[in-house]
């Protein structure tokens, strides 16, 4: 698959069950801080992108159970575990439930969101990222237009993507709880 | 619990560091020197890595944000200059069917024709501005009194240059679209009638429709339909007429549309027409985001909960589980559900 797919496949399948796997940490693991948690997350992506992606058949639990792994040698690589750390890690052995637990957005749901959260951005990093991804334009139009320099686009740009960055690591709300998983146990394939 | 980390600061520098390498990559080609210096960052720790493909997919996913969300404002940024471009702009399509009768003049001067699934755009020598749709024909006849396009098959979109001297006509059958400096589509489809879509701006319509000629003026988020069964005007919101308008960008978007309708409208472009089988289907409600002429990804695309089948009158069948296997041409943005 080529890069582009790829990046298609990780913002449809992976991307939006982000939340839930950092909440389901976040829940069974006592003292996880969430600089932590990003490490954890930023980890699985790294792996995932070098996985066969073709062979995924079911993004949400591949990253569920990439996620857990991960956890599990952070656990047995330090020195000191608690009694109480492990049995949170035996905790995360049970995910089925989280996996079939799908909380999907509609597509307007997740426009809607993301709309929200640039919204909330300053006036010229709002304009600068809505002529870059709604004009299309160049960073050397956008800053023709805004009358700044080139290097400020590029960093209203940078700003406007790590503010959604942000935004996609919490649960929406109005995620549907979508109940259709069978209970069973999924291991890395 | 203490992740190990080894000697890098916190995630928050990480996450800036890969959004500033994703916004700069997907400018254009980095040079060597920045090349070097970001894979030596990505390779420096895998979380970089993971932090950069995160932040691309996130990039790549504000596309089909943009795209379903195609021309809605969240509230309107003060500008600091006016745009002439929005002064000006004016969108209205023309849709209409034409039988036989157009091979003879087809041969005739000024002829520009796209294949299907090709979009277009051609700078007229007035400085006006021509998209065309996928298998459209028009002719340019530009005279010193008046500037006169014909279309003869698809549709097409024009941002006309203002010349008060020599007003802008876009001839579809009998419906005649005039516009002074404006921007403005035509289209001609196979289900019959003309319907002109104004998305900013002011059009004049004249149609013989009714046997006496008659003029209409059609402003900002209008719609006109001249067909056999009658002449009718419908408001529209603009993102509707947005959503009409996406071809120009070579996509095809839909927001809720039935299935079969988005079937249909892809079929336009697609040498290979997406026939589906379960007439439930065809009735679910459709959202997604498709370059035109890609048939086969729309066809892959959503996979309802039932097991019922798309198929293409080919060799293949599609749609198993929720597996994406698609080739997609860089660029390539798509986005499919079938809305709960």
């Amino acid at each position: 698959m080529e890069h582009q797919a790829r990046l298609l496949w990780f913002a449809r399948e992976v991307l939006p069950h982000e939340a839930d796997v950092r909440r389901w940490l976040f829940g069974r693991i006592r003292g996880l801080s969430s600089c932590e948690l990003d490490e954890v997350v930023q980890e699985a992506y790294a792996r995932i992108w070098a996985a066969d992606i073709e062979r995924i058949g079911n993004g949400r639990a591949y990253l569920f159970v990439t996620a857990r792994h991960i956890v599990g040698e952070h656990v047995r690589r330090s020195r000191i575990v608690s009694i109480e750390l492990v049995a949170d890690l035996e905790s995360l052995n049970i995910v089925d439930d989280e996996i079939g637990a799908h909380r999907r957005l509609s597509g307007e749901q997740e426009v809607e969101r993301v709309m929200a959260a640039i919204a909330t951005l300053p006036p010229k990093c709002r304009q600068a990222f809505q002529l870059k991804k709604f004009e299309e334009l160049s960073q050397r139009e956008i800053a023709e237009r805004m009358g700044i320099a080139e290097s400020t686009v590029e960093k209203h740009l940078a700003k406007a993507l790590r503010l959604v960055m942000q935004v996609m690591k919490a649960p929406a709300v109005g995620a549907e709880e979508d109940d259709g998983g069978k209970r069973r146990l999924w291991g890395l394939g | 619990m203490t992740v190990v980390s080894g000697d890098f600061g916190d995630s928050d520098d990480v996450e800036s560091l890969a959004a500033t390498w994703v916004v700069r990559s997907a400018e254009g080609p980095l040079s060597d020197v920045e090349q070097q210096r970001l894979d030596s960052w990505l390779s420096e720790n895998s979380r970089h890595l993971g932090a950069y493909v995160r932040a691309q997919a996130v990039w790549v996913d504000m596309d089909r944000v943009a795209a379903l969300d195609a021309g809605r404002e969240i509230e309107p940024v003060p500008q600091a200059r006016h745009w002439p471009w929005r002064r000006m702009a004016l969108a209205a399509s023309v849709l209409l069917a034409i039988g036989g009768g157009l091979a003879a003049q087809d041969r005739l001067g000024g002829r520009i024709a796209t294949a299907r699934g090709e979009v277009r755009e051609v700078a007229l020598d007035d400085g006006s501005k021509l998209f065309l749709n996928g298998d459209t024909v028009v002719q340019v006849r530009f005279a010193d009194k008046e500037r006169r396009i014909l279309l003869r098959r698809g549709e097409a979109s024009f941002q006309v240059a203002h010349d008060r001297a020599r007003p802008f006509i876009v001839q579809a059958d009998d419906v005649a679209v005039r516009a002074v400096g404006t921007d403005f589509a035509v289209g001609i489809q196979d289900a019959g009638g003309v319907s002109v879509t104004v998305a900013q701006g002011v059009v004049e319509v004249t149609e013989k429709e009714s046997g006496q000629p008659r003029q209409h003026r059609l402003s900002r988020d209008e719609q006109f339909v001249a067909a056999a069964t009658g002449t009718r005007r419908v408001g529209l919101d603009a993102r509707e007429v947005n959503r009409r308008l996406a071809w120009r960008k070579g996509q095809l978007v839909f927001r809720g549309q039935m299935l079969a309708t988005a079937a249909a409208e892809v079929n336009r472009y697609a040498a290979k027409p997406v026939v589906i089988n379960d007439p439930s289907l065809g009735r679910a409600e459709f959202m997604g985001v498709f370059n035109v002429g890609d048939a086969g990804a729309f066809a892959r695309g959503p996979r309802p909960p039932s097991m019922a089948r798309w198929s293409r009158p080919t060799r293949r069948s599609f749609c198993r589980g929720n597996k994406i296997r698609r080739r997609i041409n860089s660029g390539f943005r798509a986005a499919a559900a079938l809305l709960p």
